[in-house]
C-alpha cells in the first residue's frame, strides 16, 4: 500500500541568497523519473523532511515542468536553520505536491474575461506566486495584463528583484512599497494598502493575495471599495500543518483543510468563518 | 453461545495467538483510579456511579466482564495508538516501520463500534492504520431486550448491526445466552474454526443509514455554520481549564503531530502522537502566530469538528454520545448540555 508520509530524497544543486535571512534552493530529485512525472501548479506546496528536524510545507516557485524544485525559505525555526546550514550536494526528503493552487485560466478555473490579475503581496507571501509570474503566458494567456503590489521591510528584503525587470517586459508592472524610509529608496513609502491611491488599476482584474494576516483584512477592504466582486479574491492562507493530507486537523479552517481544500480559498468561501484571518 | 462456550472462545483466541483484550476486572493501573478535581468537589458533583471498568489483556478467560458499563477508556487506541513510528531514521536515511501484532478485542459496545467507523473512514489511505486494522479482531458486544419477537430482531439488525464494524458481535437478552452474529468473512472463518456454526451473517452496509439522514445532527451542524451561539463558546471559554483530558477519552478525537525524536547521534524515529487542539500551539505558525487565540475559539474548534466537519466529510456525527469527556472534565463541561444550548440558540 502506498505510504501517504513517504517522501522522495532530493539532492541541493543551487543555493543564493534572496535576502539577508533568506535562501532559494534548487532540489533535484534522485529518481529522476520522479522529477520529471512531478506536476506542480502554481500555489500548491510541498512538505519537507529533514529526519531529526521534522517536516514543514513550502510553496515551491520556480517554473513548472523542469523536474527541479526551487523553495524560498526564511531561517526561522529548527529546520530551516539546519536548511540554510547545508550545502549544495547535502539531501533532504519532498512529498506531495499538496492543494489547489491558484485558479487559472488554463485550467478553466478563471474566465478568460478575467484574466488580468492583480497580486498583492507582502514579505514572504510573494514566494507562491513566482511560479504564476514565471509562466504567465501558460496559465493566464498571453493577453493578460499583470500588476504586482509588493510590500517589504526593505529594498534589501526584497525578494527575486533581479528579475522585475524580465517581468516588466512581459506586461507584468511590478509596483514596490517600503514600510520604513531607506537611503537610496526613491519608490513608496508606507503599507501595500497605500499603492491603491497611487496606481491606475487594470480593468478585468482577478486579485491574488498572500501575506501575514495583518495584510488580508486592510487589502480586502480597498479590494472591496474598488467593486472587486468577493469571489473574485483569492487569498492563499498559512496554517500549521503536520500531515499535509488533511487528516491530523491543525489547518483546518471551518468546514475546510488549508492542505486540502486550500490553500487558496475566495474570499467568499473564507468571509463568515472566524479566525480565518 | 453460552458462558462457557464464550470463555472457551476466548480460550481458543489465545491460543491461536491473538492477543486478547477487553473490559475487565483487572484495571490496567491502581493510579487509574478517577480523581475528583477541587471545582466539582466544591460543586458538589462527586459521582455515586459504580467503580469504573478498563480495558485490559484477558489472562484468563474468566477476567472478561460483559455487562452494561461503558469501559473508561474507549478501544481507541488499539485503532489509534498514542504514539506509533512511522520511521527509524539513521542520518537522513528513513526506514518504514512495520505493525503486526494480531489483537482481538471482546466486548466492543455500540458506541466505541461506531467510532470504528470514523477511524475506517479518517484512516482510509492510512498505511499504518491499515496494516494494524488488518490484524484486528472485533468481538462487538450489546444486551439487548428479549428477542422474542422476530420484529424487532429484524429491526435491530437492520438499524443498528448492519451499521457497525464487527468481525462478530454477541447479543445478549439473558445473563449466560448469546445470539452470535457475524460481520465479516474474517469473523465467520474464525467461528468455524474454533468450532461454532450457529451464527448468523450479517452484511455490512456502511456507516450511513441511507434513508433517514439524521435530523439533529442537520440542526447542530446549521446552528454551528451560522454562528447563532456566540455567547455560548465565550461562556465555556472562561470556564474550560484546556487540559485536553476531554480529547484524550474521547473515542473520536484523531488530532495528532508528527514529530521526529532522537533515540542516538543522528538516528531517531519519525513518531505520530495524539494531539489536542486545546492546546496553545496547536495552530502556530513559524512566528509565533496562533491561529485559535483564545481557549472560547479552541472549544469551538472542536466542537465544529464533530458536528460539522465530521458530518461533512462523512455523513455521520463526529460524536457517539458516550459522554465520557463530561465525566473527566475538571470544571463540569457537559457536551450534552452544551449540544441542548445550541440547539435551543
Amino acid at each position: 500500500m502506498h505510504n501517504s508520509y513517504h517522501s522522495e530524497s532530493a539532492k541541493i544543486t543551487a543555493i543564493s541568497w534572496q535576502t539577508n535571512n533568506v535562501k532559494l534552493f534548487r532540489f533535484e530529485f534522485e529518481r529522476k523519473v520522479f522529477g520529471h512525472s512531478l506536476k506542480i501548479k502554481p500555489g500548491q506546496f510541498m512538505e519537507l523532511s529533514l529526519p531529526g528536524f521534522g517536516e514543514a510545507p513550502f510553496a515551491p516557485c520556480n517554473a513548472t515542468g523542469s523536474g527541479c524544485i526551487e523553495l524560498c525559505i526564511r531561517s526561522t525555526g529548527r529546520l530551516t536553520e539546519k536548511l540554510h546550514a547545508m550545502k549544495i550536494g547535502d539531501k533532504v526528503g519532498l512529498r506531495g505536491p499538496y492543494g489547489n493552487g491558484w485558479p487559472v485560466v488554463a485550467d478553466n478555473k478563471l474566465p478568460l474575461a478575467k484574466q488580468n490579475l492583480l497580486i498583492i503581496v507582502g514579505g514572504l507571501g510573494f514566494v507562491p506566486l513566482r511560479t504564476l509570474i514565471l509562466g504567465k503566458e501558460k496559465f493566464l494567456g498571453k493577453e493578460s495584463k499583470v500588476q504586482i503590489f509588493y510590500g517589504a521591510r526593505s529594498p534589501d528584503d526584497m525578494l527575486f528583484r533581479h528579475e522585475y525587470g524580465t517581468w516588466k517586459k512581459q506586461n507584468i508592472e511590478v509596483v514596490l512599497t517600503i514600510d520604513k524610509e531607506s537611503t537610496n529608496w526613491r519608490g513608496n513609502i508606507g503599507l501595500v494598502t497605500s499603492l491603491f491611491d497611487k496606481v491606475v488599476l487594470n480593468e478585468n482584474s482577478t486579485a491574488f493575495l498572500c501575506g501575514p494576516p495583518v495584510m488580508y483584512r486592510s487589502v480586502l477592504e480597498k479590494l472591496l471599495e474598488r467593486k472587486f466582486e468577493e469571489d473574485e479574491i483569492f487569498l492563499s492562507l498559512e496554517r500549521r500543518m503536520h500531515c499535509g493530507i488533511g487528516v491530523c486537523q491543525h489547518c483546518a479552517v471551518g468546514p475546510y483543510y488549508t492542505c486540502k481544500h486550500g490553500p487558496i480559498f475566495s474570499w467568499t468561501q473564507l468571509k463568515n468563518i472566524p479566525s480565518a484571518i | 453461545m453460552n458462558q462457557a462456550q464464550l470463555e472457551s472462545f476466548v480460550g481458543y483466541l489465545k491460543k491461536e495467538n491473538w492477543a486478547v483484550f477487553g473490559p475487565s476486572k483487572l484495571a490496567t493501573g491502581k493510579s487509574e483510579s478517577v480523581e475528583i478535581s477541587p471545582y466539582l468537589a466544591a460543586h458538589g458533583k462527586v459521582s455515586k456511579e459504580q467503580p469504573p471498568v478498563f480495558i485490559g489483556h484477558l489472562d484468563q478467560p474468566g477476567d472478561l466482564i460483559l455487562d452494561q458499563r461503558l469501559p473508561f477508556y474507549s478501544f481507541k487506541k488499539f485503532f489509534f495508538p498514542e504514539k506509533e513510528t512511522l520511521f527509524d531514521y539513521r542520518n537522513n536515511l528513513l526506514a518504514e516501520q512495520d505493525h503486526r501484532h494480531k489483537v482481538a478485542l471482546v466486548g466492543v459496545n455500540l458506541l466505541d463500534l461506531k467510532a470504528i467507523n470514523l477511524y475506517d473512514q479518517v484512516f482510509e489511505k492510512d498505511k499504518y492504520y491499515q496494516a494494524r486494522r488488518r490484524n484486528i479482531f472485533i468481538i462487538g458486544h450489546a444486551i439487548v431486550p428479549e428477542i422474542e419477537d422476530n420484529i424487532f430482531e429484524y429491526k435491530y439488525e437492520e438499524e443498528v448491526l448492519e451499521h457497525l464494524p464487527f468481525d462478530v458481535f454477541l447479543a445478549t437478552s439473558t445473563a449466560n445466552n448469546f445470539k452470535v452474529f457475524t460481520g465479516s468473512i474474517k469473523g465467520q472463518r474464525v467461528l468455524e474454526a474454533f468450532g461454532h456454526a450457529d451464527y448468523e451473517h450479517i452484511q455490512y452496509s456502511g456507516a450511513v443509514k441511507e434513508k433517514d439522514k439524521d435530523k439533529r445532527m442537520e440542526e447542530i451542524e446549521k446552528s454551528l455554520v451560522n454562528r447563532h451561539n456566540q455567547k455560548t463558546w465565550y461562556e465555556l471559554g472562561k470556564r474550560c481549564l484546556e487540559c485536553g483530558k476531554c480529547t484524550l477519552i474521547c473515542p473520536t478525537c484523531f488530532c495528532f503531530r508528527i514529530d521526529d525524536i532522537p533515540t542516538a547521534k543522528n538516528c531517531g524515529q519519525r513518531q505520530r502522537c495524539w494531539d489536542s487542539c486545546f492546546f496553545r500551539e496547536f495552530s502556530e505558525v513559524a512566528g509565533g502566530h496562533k491561529f485559535l487565540k483564545s481557549p472560547a475559539e479552541r472549544i469551538h474548534f472542536w466542537y465544529y469538528h464533530k458536528f460539522v466537519r465530521i458530518p461533512e466529510e462523512f455523513d455521520f456525527i463526529g460524536c457517539v454520545g458516550c459522554r465520557r469527556c463530561a465525566k473527566v472534565c475538571p470544571v463540569d463541561i457537559d457536551i450534552f448540555e452544551v449540544l441542548k444550548e445550541i440547539e435551543n440558540s
